[in-house]
């Protein structure tokens, strides 16, 4: 105790380059941890997103129809929907069905994705249906009403109201049409989306399919990321014998969303390192120095009867107190950038037109932090381990002095 | 002679010095490196959707790029090649032709988009040619081959060496069909390119829709995709009536867009790192100027002026801040030399990325960039000079008894 | 339909058949009017025809002409080959119920079309494949109700019944007398604009027919444009197989 007090005291001998080391590790820190904390919480946004709007934390498909898309790989969900809701955890089931189609209208005709949902079960979920610009969500699972892309409205030469005729392939490869009305319209800032999205009843979408009652995806909504680890098996228990219908997790639905996080995350924490390299350089820099400039009165200390362990011992002690110094100062000012960052955000509206598409997600123009305390605790470690270990070399040259050489620097 | 002077002194404390120069050198080296990377990750973000299909800059009759209406298509006179050509970063110009129609084998058949190019010319342009996974690109003399998206060659079932159908409307109304052979499959990992583009020969497509020397577009690649936009207005003044050029961040918005994120993420990091670094320098020129206070009390006290003093002081710091930074480059342009060509290669965990338009191989690697050497240099000589000149000028001022005094 | 009137409808000259149906007393004209069309949708085919036709289509950019030969069965079956110009010659396509194929004899292969490129025009006119797969069923998606009737005409106005999958938001017939046959048939969209029209003209009497010989189609919002498929010669009730509208006749030059 008394020798943190003596290092204490020593380090505040040079107030000036005490400082100035303080400052850098402490802003390091600060900026560090508040720039982690700020990817953390666009990195959540996103994947909440993406999950929402996508296909949910947890999917339930058949075979491999997650990467081929192939219409045929339908299945019957039969009572999954509900068992699955009633697990403890689970906020909501989304079925979908998916069916590549012509659309005409009276003037044009374009390529789509009829997409048949429940409009209950994706009211307040799906953030989508946030971006409706006209008109409005469609009402029943089997009614003719269609919410429509923006562009592909516009490209098709309808109106909110029109009707306009969906021709699919039937499963036995004939040619089936239906004809649906445009109840709304809505832009969701994916322009692939816009062009091709026409959203149904999912009753209706089977129906016409000639597929009753079958559904292509089942996306999982849970109360939580925390949740899906406990979930997972409890939904595979669910599932019908034989793995032909299984559950995938949102990472590997949605490959690209989650490695373009991975990719950033990556390049993030190569520079990350880099910037801790940095910082170490630094902190060896000044305490070799401090060791140097009083090389004369370490000699003195040796001679009257101190051990060298003794020195090096004070010299550990100073990085320590130091290092601690540093990384509370570093974790308060973090935190306080970070809460900032929490409550405010960088809004990019002044740089950014309207919405941003990233890894096939759009996302929020305002990034905002959120708190991962497990990572500032991390990096304030690293901090204080880092001082330790580059107090090593200072200390023992610390150590290594003769004290009559010593004695006589100047 | 201060010269000989601030060298002595330089030389005098060799730990010192060794030290100072040391830190700088480390500091700078990696502050080189990890720009470059964050030069490399934008030069792929970009270079993943201009590289796969779109080119830097292209070339069309105005409004073309909005409706890609097929009647829009000119007849590019050498003249024309030349001017474009002639503009400074230009590096390759590929001419193109493109319908949309049926591609059919056996009994399948899919829309597609038919892209008819000149295959030595396109490799200038794009770079397709490093993303086959089955068979080769097009030869130089590509004849009837065609190369085609991993998606599409799935849906029709084919492999290298099969047969193709297309079927389009020719531009005399006639309905153009031909027989092609699949000469390679490539994988962008962009689905709207591997589900539904094949690239034949120029020729071929021109015969295939009876426009006879006849294209869309020329899409050119620029040494700097940043000067993009630049060289897109200066082509607009010499282009001819009817002609337009358009860049890469009017074709692709949302890249533009989401380059223009990055920067805010990349501009927070950068001056982490400025200030990391920065204050690193400053810390150890500052003091190994600040403990010799008591030294340049004695030389003032010996009679040396304190213009001198500070003169000398200048030149050491000079003197170290150059070496170290030289060092510090020649460190930091090893470092980025390995990571330019060999890089980290993180494709075992992660696959590649459809983002914002454009497919990203997941790997970092730096791109070296003279900017991103030259800005930190200056910044960082700036900052040591500044960190040893103004001890120097404080002991400097002060009465040389009281700076003998100081500790 | 009572089924005696059915039998001796089919003996009888269509148009005749048909003037008979509308001037007996106790008939709802709503069926009359639905056989009528049913009628002039069916000019062209009858149970089963063979015909030959030229095609001229004008467009923005270009214009061509096309010489061909059609056979149909009932309503869901036809063939239809193009003799000339010599650089198509072969061409074919063939539709049996919904699905259609075309032939190539350029490259010896048959494509289906897949629904994704049934918007499509037909052999590049303003003609599209799914023109080619619905028009025959007018006369079940649609209720009818005569709007006009003069000396000269009939002005039939058909719309769409509720859940018909149709684009259009209204077709107008017009029907000339005294020999039944089309005159006019203009396309509307939903908010009533008219989009596209058929003109039929050329009058004549064959194969125990009257029917217009000559068939206009123009899109409104495309002004300069048209299609104009010019019969030659037909001729009704030849001895045709379901057999025959296959791909291997497709294939036959």
């Amino acid at each position: 105790m008394e020798f943190l007090h003596l290092a204490w005291k020593n380090l505040w001998r040079n107030r000036r380059r005490t400082l100035i080391t303080l400052a850098a590790i402490s802003l390091s820190v600060m900026l560090t941890q508040a720039s982690h904390n700020l990817s953390f919480g666009v990195y959540a946004q996103m994947i909440d997103s993406g999950v929402r709007a996508g296909s949910g934390h947890l999917t339930v498909y058949r075979g491999d129809y997650a990467r081929s898309r192939k219409e045929e790989l339908s299945f019957d969900p039969g009572t999954l929907v509900e068992a699955i809701a009633a697990i403890d955890g689970v906020a909501r089931v989304l079925p979908r069905v998916y069916l590549p189609a012509l659309a005409q209208s009276s003037r044009e005709s374009r390529g789509v994705l009829v997409t048949g949902v429940d409009p209950q079960a994706e009211a307040g979920i799906n953030p989508f249906l946030k971006k409706i610009i006209a008109g409005e969500m469609i009402g029943s699972s089997d009614g003719r009403d269609a919410l429509l892309g923006s562009r592909l409205l516009k490209e098709l030469k309808i109106s909110i109201g029109s009707k306009f005729v969906v021709t699919l392939q039937g499963p036995e490869g004939d040619l089936l049409s239906e004809l649906l009305r445009v109840r709304g319209a809505v832009e969701t800032g994916i322009k692939d989306l816009d062009g091709s999205l026409v959203m149904i009843g999912r009753q209706r979408a089977a129906a016409m399919a000639g597929i009753p009652g079958r559904v292509h995806e089942l996306a999982v909504i849970l109360q939580g990321r925390a949740e899906e680890e406990r979930v997972r098996p409890l939904l595979d228990a669910l599932l019908p014998p034989g793995g032909e219908v299984r559950v995938l997790s949102w990472e590997e639905a949605m490959p690209n969303l989650a490695n373009a996080i991975k990719l950033d995350y990556a390049s993030q924490r190569v520079i990350f390192i880099i910037i801790m390299l940095i910082v170490t350089i630094g902190v060896v820099n000044t305490l070799l120095m401090s060791v140097m400039e009083r090389i004369r009165e370490f000699g003195v200390i040796l001679a009257l009867g101190a051990t060298p362990g003794r020195l090096r011992r004070m010299v550990l002690a100073e990085a320590l107190v130091l290092g601690l110094v540093a990384m509370t100062l570093g974790t308060i000012l973090g935190a306080a950038l970070t809460w900032y960052l929490v409550e405010h955000g960088i809004d990019l509206r002044s740089l950014i037109s309207e919405s941003l598409e990233f890894g096939g997600v759009v996302f929020d123009p305002v990034m905002r932090a959120a708190w991962d305390l497990g990572y500032m605790l991390r990096i304030a470690l690293y901090v204080l381990a880092l001082s330790l270990l580059a107090s090593l070399y200072p200390a023992r040259k610390a150590a290594r002095i003769a004290p009559a050489e010593a004695m006589r620097h100047v | 002679m201060l010269w000989r002077l601030a060298l002595r002194n330089i030389w005098r404390n060799k730990r010192r010095t060794a030290l100072t120069v040391s830190a700088m050198v480390v500091s700078s080296s990696l502050l080189i490196l990890a720009l470059g990377i964050f030069s490399g990750m934008l030069s792929d973000m970009l270079a993943s959707a201009t590289e796969q299909y779109f080119g830097h800059l292209v070339v069309s009759v105005t409004g073309y790029q909005d409706d890609r209406d097929f009647f829009d298509n000119f007849s590019p006179d050498p003249e024309l090649l030349e001017r474009i050509a002639s503009n400074p970063g230009v590096r390759g110009i590929s001419p193109r032709l493109r319908t949309f129609g049926l591609v059919s084998h056996g009994q399948s058949s899919n829309p597609g988009e038919i892209l008819g190019v000149e295959p030595a010319s396109e490799r200038q342009v794009t770079r397709l040619q490093e993303k086959i996974v089955a068979g080769s690109y097009l030869a130089d003399n590509p004849e009837t081959g065609a190369l085609i998206g991993r998606g599409l060659a799935e849906r029709l079932g084919v492999n290298p060496g099969d047969e193709l159908v297309f079927v389009t409307q020719a531009a005399d109304g006639s309905i153009g069909n031909d027989l092609f052979t699949v000469r390679g499959i490539f994988s962008t990992g962009d689905s709207r390119h591997d589900n539904g583009l094949v690239l034949v020969g120029l020729s071929a497509l021109q015969r295939l829709t009876v426009l006879p020397g006849r294209v869309h577009e020329l899409a050119a690649s620029l040494e700097d995709p940043m000067t993009a936009g630049a060289t897109a207005e200066q082509l607009n003044r010499q282009l001819p009536e009817g002609l337009e050029a358009t860049d890469w961040g009017q074709l692709l918005p949302e890249m533009q867009e989401a380059i223009a994120a990055s920067d805010v993420s990349r501009l927070i990091i950068v001056s982490i790192l400025y200030f990391a670094t920065g204050l690193g320098i400053l810390n150890t020129f500052f003091m190994s100027v600040m403990e010799r206070t008591r030294e340049f009390g004695i030389l003032m006290a010996l009679g040396m002026r304190p213009w001198r003093v500070r003169a000398m002081v200048l030149l050491e710091t000079l003197a170290m801040g150059g070496v170290s930074l030289a060092l510090g480059i020649a460190l930091g342009l090893a470092l980025s030399l390995y990571m330019a060509t060999v890089g980290i290669d993180l494709s075992e965990t992660i696959t590649p990325i459809t983002y914002a338009g454009g497919t990203i191989a997941p790997r970092l690697r730096v791109v070296m960039e003279a900017a991103n050497f030259i800005v930190p240099s200056l910044l960082l000589l700036a900052v040591c000079l500044l960190a040893g000149f103004l001890p120097a000028n404080r002991a400097a001022g002060l009465d040389p008894v009281a700076a003998i005094r100081e500790d | 339909m009572h089924p005696l009137h059915r039998r001796t409808l089919q003996r009888l000259p269509a148009s005749l058949a048909l003037a008979l149906v509308l001037f007996a007393p106790g008939f709802a004209a709503a069926l009359e009017l639905r056989e009528l069309i049913r009628h002039v949708e069916q000019q062209y085919h009858g149970t089963s025809s063979h015909a030959r036709t030229e095609m001229r289509v004008r467009t923005e950019h270009w214009q061509r002409s096309l010489e061909m030969e059609a056979w149909s069965l009932e309503r869901d079956r036809f063939l239809v080959r193009i003799l000339a110009p010599a650089k198509e010659r072969g061409v074919a396509t063939l539709k049996v119920d919904k699905e259609v194929w075309n032939y190539l004899p350029r490259v010896d292969r048959v494509i289906k079309v897949p629904p994704s490129m049934m918007g499509g025009a037909w052999m590049g006119s303003h003609i599209t494949n799914d023109d080619l797969v619905k028009a025959s069923h007018v006369d079940e998606d649609y209720t009818f109700t005569l709007l006009e009737e003069s000396p000269e005409h009939y002005l039939i106005e058909c719309l769409p019944k509720v859940n018909a999958a149709v684009v259009w938001g209204k077709i107008v017939y017009e029907i000339l007398k005294p020999q039944l046959v089309p005159g006019t048939v203009t396309y509307f969209d939903e908010g009533m604009f008219a989009v596209r029209e058929i003109l039929f003209a050329d009058v004549r009497t064959t194969g125990g027919r009257t029917l217009p010989m000559r068939m206009t189609v123009r899109p409104l919002d495309k002004p300069g444009e048209e299609t104009v498929l010019q019969y030659q010669e037909i001729t009704f009730d030849v001895p045709l197989t379901a057999a025959f509208f296959s791909l291997r006749t497709l294939k036959e030059r």
